[in-house]
C-alpha cells in the first residue's frame, strides 16, 4: 500500500471530516469548534448567551427532533463557533439528547469542551464531567451560578480543583456577566494548545470492573496507540455501547485520531467501514468479557463514577456556616406546593396569564388587522387591477391567499407574542416544575406524566408550540399521550370564535346587564370541557392504544431564580412566535387561494360552495350544524383563526343576501350585531352556536399542528390518531347534543 | 331540520352493526393470514427452541416430549420433526432427537431472539412480569433479523434475559451456565438469586409472588425432602423442593453488607434523613439508569424534603438537587434511616 493519498478524503465515510459533518459541524469560516456541555439547569444557556449575543441561531440535530443553538463569537482574531449540546445528566447514550450529546464530542471532536456546572450541586454535576474528561482531554470547567453557592454558604476552592481534576476552572456568575471574559481567555488557552490538560480518569475500585479493563484496557491500547480515550472506549465496550463497538470494528474511531500521520501503511486506504483486524479482536475479546462483568456492570460504573466524584468534591466544597437568615426557596416551596395555597395559587396563575394574553392581545390585533385588512388590501386590489391582472387572479392571490395570511397573522401573532413569554417567564423562574409536581398524581391516574399539565398550558396559547414543548417528558408513552390529547387546549385562534358565537348567542339568553358575565362563563365552561376530554382521552388512551407501553418518571425541582427578562423575551419571541407563525403561514397561503376559489368558480349555475353546501347541509343539520360551518371547517383547517371570517362569507354568499358591504366571496369581519343579524338570517339558532362551540374545541387540529405532530412522532399513523380521534370525538359529542335537544325542543 | 327519536335509534343501530361488521371481519382475516402463513414455520422454530433447552438441562429429547411441549398431536409432531430433518437440523439418533451443528446454531438464533425481547418487555414495556414469556412467544416470529439487531443495539446488546438466562450473542456464544440450583446449598449459606426459570408459567408465577426475583440477596435456613426454608427481603420463605429447584444462586462468602431491617424510601417522613441501600432489581431499563445517574447510588444519603398536594410524588434532596419521585419508585429503594444532620 502506498502513501496515504489525501485527495481521496473527502469522499470516505470513515474520514474524520466526513464524521464530523455526520455529527452536525460544519468548519467553513470557523477557526475553533466549542462544545456546551452540562446539567439541566446549570445557566448553560446564560453561558451561552453571554459569549455569544445574538449571533447565534436555533435549529434541530440533523435527523432528530432535539433542539440544537449554535453561535459565534471572536477573540484574538480567531473564529469560534459555539454549539450548544442537549443538557443531559449523563453521556451513556441511554436516550436519544444523551446520545447526540456523546456523538458531538466523540465524533465530532470539539476544539474545547466548555462543561458548565452548578456550583451547589457540584458532586451531582461532576458526573457528567467525569464521562466528558474520559472522552476528551481539552475542555474547561465553567463553575457557573457562584454567587447563588455563595448565598447558601458554600466556598468553592477553585484552584483545588482545577488540579484535582486536571483541567483549567472558571468560576463565574454568567447572569451577571462574571468570570465571562476569564472564561474566554481560557478556553483560547486550552483550544491554541497553550494549555494542556491531564485530565482525572476514573479509578476502579471494584473488583468485577478492575478485572476486566485490565484485560481489555491493554489490548485496546496496543491495537490503537493513536487513542486517547482507550479506557473510557474499554468501558463502554463493556457496556455493550453498540456505536462505539462498530467505530472501533470499522477503524473509524481510530482513524479519528490518526489525523497528521502520514505513514498508514497498516490501513486500508479507502477505509470502507468493513471491520479491521486488530478492531475486531478487540471487540471479541469485550464481548467474551461481557459474560465475566455480570448484568450490574452499569450500576458498577456509575457507583464509580460517583466515589469519584465524592473523592474530589470534598476537600474542594466547603460549607462557611453562613446562610441567610431567610430562606426564600423553602419559603417558596411551601407557598406553592402547600395543600391550601398550591392548587388556587395555580388557578390564580393560569387565569392572570390568559386574562392578559387575551385583553392584551385585543389592541394590537385590531391595529394589526386595520392595517393589513383594511388599509393595505383595497391598495393590493387596486394596484393588482391597476397592472391588469385578470378577475381571477386578482382574486385567487388578493382575495384569497393575502387576506388568508392577514386575517391568521392578525389574530395569531399578538396574544402568541404576549402568551408566550409569559409561560416563558414562569418557566425561568422555576415555577413551572411545581405545577406539575402538584398535578402529577392526577395525570397519574388518567395514565399521563404531571409535566403534561404543562404543554396543556402551552397549549392554550398554541397547540403546535404544545406539541413541540413535549419534548420535556421523557417517557415515550406519556409523551405520546400529552401529544394526542394536545388539541383539546382551547387555543389562542379559537379564543375569537368561542367569545363571538357565546355573545351572540349564549349572551342574548339573559339580560344584558349579565351577558358579559355569562359569555365568559359559557367561553371558560367550554375550556374546562376540554381539560376534562384531555383527561378522559389521556385515560383511554393508556389504557387502549398506548397500553404496554415505557413508561419513566422523574422530575427535577430547580431552585428559584430571577427570570432572565431579555433573554426570555428574545428565545420566545424566535424561537417559539416566529417558528410557529411561519408555519401557519405557509399553511394560510393554500387555504386562502382554496377558499376564494371554493366561493367563486362557478359550475352549472352555483358556485362550489354552494353545491357542497346544499350536498351536506341535511347531515351537517343532523348533527346540529350546518354546511356552511362544515365547509368552512373544511377550508378553515389551516388556521381556526379563519373559521369566522369563513363562514361569514360563505353565510352570504350562499343565502345570497348582500349585507356588511364586503365583496363577493372575500372573507370578512364585521362588527357584533350584523354578524348576529347575518348568522340569523343564514337560520342559525341556539343549537347551531352551541354546537359550533363544542365542535371548534373538539374538532381535528389546525394544519400546523398535524405537522408538527407528524415532525415530532415522526409517524404518519400517530399523525392521523391525532386527526381522527379529536373530530370523531367532535362529530359524536355534537350528534348527542342535537338530538338530545331535537326530543326535547 | 331533525328527525325523530326512531330515527335516531335507526342510525345508531346501523352505526353499531357496521362497526361490528368490520371487526368481525378483520379477526378473521387475520386469523386465516396467521393461520395458513406461518404455523409451520412457527412449529419449526418452537420445536428448535424446546430442542435446544432439553440438551442445555440435560434431558433427552423425544418425539412425545415435543408432542407435549407443542401442543400438537403426535403425527403433526412426526412431520415437524421430517422437516427438521430435511432441512438438515436435527437428526434421530439412539431413539431420541439431537440437533445438528447448523440445526443448533438455528435454535440459538430463536432463544436469542426470545430472550432479547423478554428484556425489551422487561425494560421499556409495562407488561406484566407472569406475561413476559407468553408475549415474547407471541412477538418471535413477527419480527425479521434487522428489527432484532436494531432492537438489541437500543437496549445496549444486553447479555442477560429478565430472568438471568444468558442471552446468545449475533454470532452464537452463549457464555457460561449462571450459577447453582438453590436445592444444593447446605443450611446457612449465603446467596444471591441469579437466574429463575420461567417453565413451567405455574412455577415461575408462584416464584413471582414470592418475591425471589433476580439479584434478591438469600440465606438458607434449612432444606429437607419435603420443602425448603430460606430467608430473604427480611422474610422468612417456605418452598417446595420443585420451586426450589428452578431457583439458580451464585453463592456468597458472607452476608452482603447493608442493615438486618429492610425499609424503602416511600416510607421516609418528611424532613428525615436515610442512606441508600440499593435500588430493586425491579426497577429496570431506563428509569433504572435515570435514578442512577441523578445520584441515587448505593450510599448516598438522601433526605425527603417536599411533600405535594396529594401525597404523590415526593421531593428527595439528593446529593443538593430536589428530585420528585413518585411513591411506586419510591418504593423501590431500600434505605437505611440516618441521624438527622448527616445530609
Amino acid at each position: 500500500m502506498g502513501p496515504h493519498d489525501c485527495s481521496r478524503c473527502a469522499g470516505c465515510p470513515v474520514h474524520p471530516l466526513a464524521q464530523e459533518a455526520d455529527a452536525g459541524v460544519n468548519r467553513d469560516n470557523v477557526d475553533f469548534v466549542v462544545a456546551l456541555a452540562g446539567n439541566p439547569n446549570t445557566g448553560k444557556s446564560t453561558v451561552f448567551n453571554a459569549l455569544t449575543g445574538l449571533r447565534q441561531h436555533t435549529g434541530n440535530w440533523p435527523g432528530k427532533t432535539v433542539t440544537r443553538a449554535e453561535g459565534s463569537y471572536e477573540y484574538e482574531g480567531s473564529r469560534y463557533k459555539l454549539v450548544d449540546l442537549p443538557g443531559t445528566y449523563s453521556l451513556m447514550a441511554a436516550t436519544t439528547d444523551e446520545e447526540v450529546a456523546r456523538n458531538f464530542i466523540l465524533f465530532g471532536r470539539p476544539d474545547v469542551t466548555l462543561i458548565v456546572v452548578d456550583a451547589s450541586r457540584l458532586e451531582r454535576n461532576l458526573n457528567l464531567v467525569l464521562q466528558v474528561l474520559g472522552i476528551t482531554d481539552r475542555a474547561v470547567l465553567c463553575l457557573n451560578l457562584i454567587d447563588e453557592a455563595r448565598r447558601h454558604g458554600l466556598e468553592i476552592d477553585v484552584a483545588r480543583l482545577a488540579e484535582e481534576l486536571g483541567i483549567p476552572v472558571v468560576a463565574t456568575s454568567a447572569r451577571f456577566g462574571r468570570g465571562i471574559d476569564e472564561l474566554v481567555r481560557v478556553v483560547h488557552e486550552v483550544a491554541t494548545g497553550r494549555v494542556v490538560c491531564r485530565p482525572r480518569q476514573i479509578e476502579t475500585r471494584s473488583p468485577v470492573l478492575a478485572g476486566a479493563l485490565g484485560k481489555l484496557q491493554p489490548r485496546l491500547e496496543a491495537a490503537f496507540p493513536a487513542l486517547p480515550n482507550a479506557r473510557w472506549v474499554a468501558l463502554r465496550l463493556l457496556d455493550g455501547d453498540r456505536r462505539v463497538s462498530d467505530a472501533i470494528g470499522s477503524g473509524e474511531l481510530e482513524n479519528l485520531y490518526q489525523e497528521g500521520q502520514a505513514d498508514t501503511a497498516e490501513r486500508p486506504p479507502d477505509g470502507d467501514g468493513k471491520p479491521t483486524t486488530p478492531g475486531r479482536e478487540v471487540v471479541e475479546l469485550a464481548s467474551a468479557l461481557r459474560w465475566d462483568v455480570g448484568p450490574n456492570f452499569h450500576q458498577s460504573v456509575v457507583e464509580a463514577i460517583y466515589t469519584e466524584a465524592v473523592r474530589i468534591a470534598d476537600p474542594c466544597v466547603r460549607r462557611t456556616g453562613v446562610r441567610r437568615r431567610f430562606d426564600w426557596d423553602r419559603a417558596l416551596d411551601w407557598l406553592f406546593t402547600s395543600r391550601w395555597t398550591g392548587v388556587p395559587i395555580m388557578i390564580l396563575m393560569l387565569a392572570v396569564v390568559l386574562w392578559i394574553t387575551v385583553a392584551g392581545a385585543n389592541y394590537p390585533s385590531q391595529a394589526l388587522s386595520d392595517l393589513l385588512v383594511k388599509t393595505i388590501h383595497p391598495e393590493l386590489k387596486q394596484g393588482a387591477a391597476a397592472i391588469g391582472l385578470p378577475w381571477w387572479l386578482r382574486g385567487v392571490l388578493v382575495d384569497g391567499m393575502y387576506l388568508a395570511t392577514a386575517w391568521v397573522v392578525a389574530v395569531m401573532l399578538p396574544p402568541m407574542a404576549i402568551f408566550f413569554p409569559l409561560f416563558t417567564l414562569l418557566e425561568d423562574f422555576g415555577y413551572l416544575p411545581r405545577v406539575a409536581f402538584n398535578l402529577d398524581s392526577t395525570f397519574r391516574r388518567a395514565g399521563a406524566h404531571g409535566k403534561q399539565a404543562l404543554t396543556m398550558c402551552m397549549g392554550f396559547g398554541c397547540n403546535a408550540a404544545g406539541v413541540v414543548a413535549t419534548r420535556v417528558i421523557d417517557s415515550p408513552r406519556e409523551r405520546l399521550i400529552a401529544i394526542l390529547t394536545n388539541n383539546f387546549s382551547l387555543c389562542n385562534g379559537r379564543w375569537p370564535t368561542q367569545i363571538l358565537i357565546a355573545t351572540i348567542f349564549i349572551g342574548a339568553l339573559v339580560p344584558p346587564y349579565l351577558a358579559g358575565l355569562v359569555s365568559v362563563m359559557a367561553v371558560v365552561g367550554v375550556a374546562l370541557l376540554g381539560v376534562m376530554f384531555a383527561f378522559v382521552v389521556s385515560w383511554a388512551l393508556s389504557r387502549t392504544l398506548l397500553r404496554g407501553e415505557a413508561s419513566t418518571f422523574s422530575l427535577e425541582l430547580p431552585p428559584y431564580r430571577p427570570p432572565r427578562i431579555l433573554q426570555t423575551l428574545y428565545t420566545s419571541l424566535v424561537d417559539r412566535t416566529i417558528f410557529v407563525l411561519w408555519r401557519a403561514v405557509l399553511f394560510a397561503l393554500p387555504a386562502g387561494a382554496a377558499i376564494w376559489l371554493v366561493a367563486n368558480v362557478q359550475v352549472g349555475g352555483e358556485s362550489l360552495a354552494a353545491h357542497f353546501v346544499r350536498l351536506t347541509d341535511p347531515a351537517a343539520v343532523f348533527i346540529g350544524l350546518n354546511g356552511v360551518i362544515l365547509l368552512a371547517y373544511v377550508v378553515a383547517i389551516p388556521a381556526n383563526e379563519i373559521v369566522i371570517p369563513t363562514v361569514l362569507m360563505l353565510t352570504i354568499a350562499t343565502a345570497g343576501t348582500v349585507a356588511g358591504g364586503a365583496g363577493t366571496g372575500v372573507m370578512f369581519e364585521t362588527t357584533e350585531s350584523s354578524t348576529a343579524a347575518i348568522l340569523q338570517a343564514g337560520g342559525w339558532t341556539l343549537l347551531t352556536g352551541v354546537n359550533l362551540m363544542l365542535f371548534s374545541l373538539l374538532h381535528n387540529p389546525c394544519s400546523t399542528t398535524i405537522y408538527t405532530i407528524y415532525k415530532e412522532t415522526g409517524s404518519t399513523r400517530w399523525a392521523a390518531v391525532a386527526t381522527l380521534l379529536p373530530l370523531g370525538i367532535g362529530v359524536v359529542v355534537c350528534l348527542a347534543v342535537a338530538q338530545i335537544w331535537y326530543l326535547f325542543v | 331540520m331533525g328527525g325523530s327519536l326512531s330515527d335516531f335509534v335507526t342510525i345508531a343501530a346501523v352505526v353499531g352493526v357496521a362497526v361490528a361488521a368490520i371487526w368481525l371481519v378483520r379477526r378473521v382475516l387475520r386469523r386465516l393470514a396467521h393461520g395458513r402463513q406461518s404455523v409451520r414455520r412457527v412449529l419449526v422454530e418452537d420445536a428448535l427452541k424446546h430442542l435446544r433447552h432439553c440438551e442445555s438441562t440435560g434431558k433427552p429429547a423425544s418425539l412425545e416430549g415435543l408432542s407435549g411441549v407443542l401442543q400438537i398431536s403426535r403425527n403433526e409432531a412426526v412431520e415437524v420433526v421430517r422437516r427438521l430433518e430435511s432441512l438438515g437440523l436435527v437428526q434421530s439418533a439412539d431413539g431420541g432427537l439431537r440437533l445438528t451443528d447448523v440445526g443448533r446454531r438455528d435454535a440459538l438464533r430463536i432463544v436469542r431472539v426470545h430472550r432479547l425481547l423478554e428484556r425489551y418487555l422487561a425494560d421499556r414495556t409495562g407488561v406484566d412480569e407472569v406475561r413476559w414469556h407468553e408475549e415474547a412467544d407471541r412477538r418471535e416470529h413477527l419480527l425479521s433479523s434487522e428489527q432484532i439487531d436494531r432492537l438489541a443495539a437500543e437496549m445496549g446488546d444486553p447479555r442477560f434475559d429478565p430472568h438471568g438466562s444468558p442471552i446468545p450473542t449475533a454470532s452464537g456464544d452463549v457464555g457460561p451456565a449462571p450459577g447453582q440450583s438453590l436445592v444444593e446449598l447446605p443450611p446457612g449459606t449465603h446467596a444471591v438469586v441469579v437466574a429463575v426459570e420461567d417453565e413451567p408459567e405455574v412455577v415461575y408465577a408462584q416464584l413471582v409472588a414470592e418475591g425471589l426475583t433476580v439479584g434478591t440477596p438469600l440465606r438458607v435456613l434449612d432444606t429437607g425432602p419435603k420443602r425448603i426454608r430460606v430467608e430473604a427481603l427480611g422474610e422468612e420463605h417456605v418452598l417446595a423442593p420443585l420451586l426450589a429447584a428452578n431457583v439458580f444462586v451464585r453463592r456468597l462468602a458472607a452476608a452482603p453488607p447493608g442493615p438486618d431491617t429492610w425499609e424503602y424510601l416511600s416510607e421516609l417522613a418528611i424532613g428525615r434523613s436515610a442512606k441508600v441501600v440499593d435500588i430493586s432489581p425491579v426497577c429496570r431499563g431506563p428509569q433504572r439508569r435515570r435514578l442512577l445517574d441523578l445520584g441515587l447510588v448505593p450510599g448516598t444519603v438522601v433526605r425527603a424534603e417536599l411533600a405535594s398536594p396529594g401525597g404523590d410524588p415526593t421531593g428527595y434532596l439528593v446529593r443538593g438537587a430536589v428530585i420528585a419521585l413518585r411513591r411506586s419508585q419510591a418504593r423501590l429503594i431500600r434505605v437505611e434511616p440516618v441521624e438527622k444532620g448527616a445530609a
